[in-house]
Formats: C-alpha cells, structure tokens, sequence
C-alpha cells in the first residue's frame, strides 16, 4: 500500500538548540534503553542454567567497564524518566513558551546527571 | 478512535506507569550487579522483587515496542523494510517477556 506520510527530515538541515538536542537524545537514548532492557532479560535468563552460566555476567559485571555499563544505564534511565515528564507536562498543555521549554531542557539535562549519581549512591547504600 | 490516537494514549499511560518500576529497578540493580550467583537468586526469591520485576519487563516492552514502532514510522520508506521490522519488534515484545518471567518464577 501506497503510504504517503511525510518523512522526518535529515537532523544535519536543522541548527541546533536545547529542543532539538533533547529531543534526538530522546530517541537515541529510548533505542540503547529498549536494548539495554533486553540485555537485562539475558541477565535474568542466565541465571536459570545455573552458576557456571552466570559466571561470565558476573566477571564483566565486576570490571571497570561493568562500572561504566550500570552508571550508563543510571544516565539513560534518569535522563528518559526526567524527558518523559517533561513531554507529559507539554501534553496536559504546560511548558510550552519557548524560554519554559529552554530552561525545562537545561534542567533535564543537568537533572540527569544528579539523579544518575543519587541513584548510585542510594543504589550502594551511602546514605 | 483513531488507531494512531489508541497508540499514542496506550504509549503515554504506558510511560507514567513506567517511572516507579524504573526507580525501583535502577536502584535494586546498582545494590546487586556485582554480587554472587547466590545473592542474585536471594534477590530474586524474594515474591516482591519477582512481581515487581515482571511488572517492569512487560510494561517497558509495551512501551518501547509503540515508540520504537513510531521511530520506524519517522525514518523507514520501504514498506515492506518497515513491516518487517515491526513484525521482529513484536516477536520479541512476547517472546522475551514470557521467557524472562518463566525464568525468574522458577528460580531455585
């Protein structure tokens, strides 16, 4: 069938702002997510064949750079969690004038990065 | 009601339900990565943690099944490339769901 929706436009026609800058990561950060969370299953199917299965999860999991894949994932997380309510608010009709929006997107932004960290913290019990 | 408005209602109920069970699991999962086999299945035994859990996996791939569906609809042009992809995105929007949760209700 012959579907005659416009298409999105390429991202590089557009000049960057805040919006827009939120609005790709957005997109990007839900595709990582939507793996992430299918990585996660594997994790959780591992462990039904038993210890020796586990094990190679357990070892990447121990490593610097398991360190950095659950801090990433406090980021995507937070930062999905913190736009998600940004977008809810614009759909009950708030937040829409053009310098709300700026600073609602500076706030995402730098939102996530301290919801990244409480989440970690309060994730390994330093409170 | 349009089929497009159905989707976009279901994706933003489906995202406001979302947020406690990320929370949750974001915070649970930094407390347990690095832990033994043990300890993990110890997580898991608990009913709490299994019901919770399930919740999360079925909700996320509802809701990232509609929104990567929607990517799909922005940035593929080839009908067919589009149909198939969405058909993949299904399968495993059941498909792995049901495996997770057989799993985690059958831990020892």
């Amino acid at each position: 069938m012959q579907n005659n929706n416009p298409l999105s436009p390429h991202l590089q026609i557009y000049k960057w702002h805040i919006s827009s800058l939120l609005s790709i990561t957005h997109r990007v950060v839900g595709v990582i997510n939507y793996f992430a969370l299918i990585l996660i299953c594997f994790w959780a199917i591992s462990l039904f064949f038993g210890e020796n299965f586990y094990q190679p999860f357990e070892n990447i999991l121990n490593t610097f750079f398991g360190k950095f894949l659950i801090i990433s994932l406090c980021w995507t997380f937070s930062f999905q969690i913190l736009n998600e309510i940004r977008h809810l608010a614009w759909d009950a009709g708030f937040g829409f004038d053009l310098k709300i929006a700026k600073i609602t997107g500076v706030i995402t932004l730098i939102g996530s990065f301290i919801l990244t960290i409480l989440f970690y913290l309060v994730g390994r019990n330093f409170f | 009601m349009h089929h497009s408005t159905k989707k976009w209602i279901f994706t933003k109920i489906s995202s406001i339900i979302l947020i406690p069970f990320m929370i949750w699991f974001l915070v649970s999962f930094v407390s347990i990565y690095d832990k033994g086999y043990l300890e993990i299945i110890d997580f898991f035994s608990s009913r709490l943690s299994k019901v919770l859990f399930s919740l999360l996996v079925v909700i996320a791939f509802f809701f990232y099944t509609l929104t990567i569906s929607e990517i799909f609809e922005d940035y593929l042009h080839d009908e067919k490339t589009k149909n198939v992809a969405n058909k993949v995105l299904n399968l495993f929007a059941i498909v792995v769901p049901i495996l997770t949760l057989i799993t985690i209700y059958n831990l020892n």
